[in-house]
């Protein structure tokens, strides 16, 4: 076996009908695709839905796909330009109390002590909430970041903002977020 | 994470490779993955775009469209069937049904018709208008073939059809009891001499026999007064009515075996004019089938 392909060539390699390129390029990054949608969203049918969208799209604009643009970036510039076509459908959003829900629902990992767990969970969900709260273009830089492991410049290229623009974001995200500690 | 930080220096942990104590935090949270079956859509909507074919869900959707089409049209085939059935059956009064004439079969009586002198005209009594509700007087005279009715009885319906509709309905008319149904009914001189009129107008002719016998009777004034505004004399039918076409039309709709049943029911009754007209549309529906002899003798 050869050295493992880039995220690029794999595109470039379904682009030209290698379906196998795509399995990978999709194990690879389809649980970060996921849970961008989902942290965003809140509510699992519209993460499902976008997500399989996210991935139509990509399918469907295969042949135009050029490797100077990096792929995670395409593939959340995909997924960004759905999440905002939703927030502007003013769609209720799911409440703190459901969000909650879910994280109680959610299982905890396995190797956490018990006398550990509580702490840990109370932390999971402090941050969880603090994103939920959030406001949405915050929310979509730090995910960007924290989630999709972009950059400054990736992240205003996706969300067309600039450099220092995105910075201002970010520090007001973990200002939010640290407050939300904090009480 | 109680303690004060500077916020540049909680930007810088983010993006730091690890993203700092917040990554940390945030990669402990549930690492949750799509569902399974996201991933058998999305690899075979990658599958179905390398292959170029389209995506199972637009040919379900083709599918599922024809179909609907299909049960639709047989649904309202079966609602119009049903409501003619209906109608014929049960509903006489309601509405009023478009006949469509059926020409008599008794090429005997047609060349009768058509030597006869052209003088007779003026003697053959005006054709009687077409019913005002023919709808009510189908299925009666459905019934009365199947039951050989009295002749007063028959009269009696087509007496008040005649009362009031106008002429351009006469072609549409029910026509009168089959003489088959009334073989010891007498001809009138009326009759004989609206026999000899022309040709043109044999169901209004249809109804001129009615007009007839009810002058015969002496009992239908309203026929007579109607019978004036008649636009064209016709000749009276003196042979078997011809069969109505809501009476051919449920003909229609039964099945070969049973259409040809139903007609040799019909010889056995004594209605062969009735027969002759239901088996020559048999004919028409089923060239290819396999008449008996006595059919096709009949038929031809």
């Amino acid at each position: 076996m050869g050295e493992p392909k880039t995220d690029e060539e794999l595109m470039l390699a379904y682009a030209g009908g290698d379906l196998l390129a795509f399995e990978m390029l999709y194990r690879r990054h389809r649980g970060m695709l996921y849970r961008f949608l989902l942290r965003n969203l809140r509510q699992r049918a519209d993460a499902d839905e976008l997500f399989q969208e996210t991935w139509s799209r990509l399918i469907a604009a295969r042949e135009r796909y050029r490797p100077e643009a990096k792929f995670t970036t395409w593939l959340l510039q995909i997924a960004h330009n759905l999440v905002i076509d939703r927030f502007r459908r003013q769609r209720p959003q799911a409440s703190a109390e459901e969000t909650e829900t879910v994280l109680r629902n959610l299982d905890a990992p396995e190797s956490e002590q018990p006398e550990r767990s509580l702490s840990e969970f109370e932390q999971r969900r402090r941050l969880q909430l603090a994103l939920e709260e959030l406001p949405e273009e915050q929310r979509v830089a730090f995910l960007l970041r924290i989630e999709g492991g972009l950059g400054l410049d990736e992240i205003g290229e996706i969300t067309g903002a600039g450099r220092e623009t995105v910075k201002s974001r970010l520090r007001y995200a973990l200002a939010r977020i640290r407050a939300r500690f904090a009480k | 994470m109680n303690t004060p930080r500077k916020p540049d220096d909680d930007l810088d942990r983010l993006l730091a490779d690890d993203g700092g104590e917040l990554g940390a935090l945030y990669r402990r949270l549930p690492r949750m993955e799509p569902p399974r079956r996201l991933d058998r859509n999305v690899l075979g909507e990658a599958a179905r775009a390398i292959h170029g074919r389209p995506p199972r869900r637009q040919r379900w959707m083709v599918g599922l469209g024809s179909a609907a089409g299909i049960v639709l049209a047989a649904g309202v085939a079966w609602h119009v069937g049903q409501d003619a059935l209906h109608q014929q059956s049960y509903e006489p009064a309601r509405s009023a049904p478009t006949y469509v004439p059926v020409q008599p079969l008794d090429e005997s009586a047609r060349r009768k018709h058509d030597n006869a002198p052209a003088a007779t005209d003026a003697m053959a009594p005006p054709p009687a208008p077409a019913p005002a509700a023919p709808a009510a007087a189908a299925p009666m005279e459905f019934q009365h073939r199947r039951s050989a009715p009295p002749v007063d009885k028959a009269k009696k319906e087509v007496a008040p059809a005649a009362q009031s509709a106008p002429p351009p309905m006469a072609a549409a008319a029910p026509p009168p009891p089959p003489a088959v149904s009334t073989p010891s009914e007498p001809f009138s001189s009326a009759d004989k001499s609206a026999a000899a009129t022309s040709t043109d107008a044999e169901a209004k002719g249809n109804l001129a026999g009615s007009a007839a016998r009810e002058q015969e009777s002496g009992r239908s004034e309203e026929a007579a007064n109607a019978s004036l505004a008649a636009p064209k004399p016709a000749r009276s039918t003196t042979g078997p009515a011809p069969t109505s076409s809501a009476e051919l039309r449920r003909d229609m709709q039964l099945a070969p075996e049973d259409w040809l049943a139903h007609i040799q029911q019909l010889l056995r009754q004594g209605r062969r004019q009735q027969a002759i007209e239901s088996l020559q549309l048999f004919r028409r529906a089923h060239p290819d089938w396999q008449l008996s002899d006595e059919l096709r003798a009949l038929s031809e």
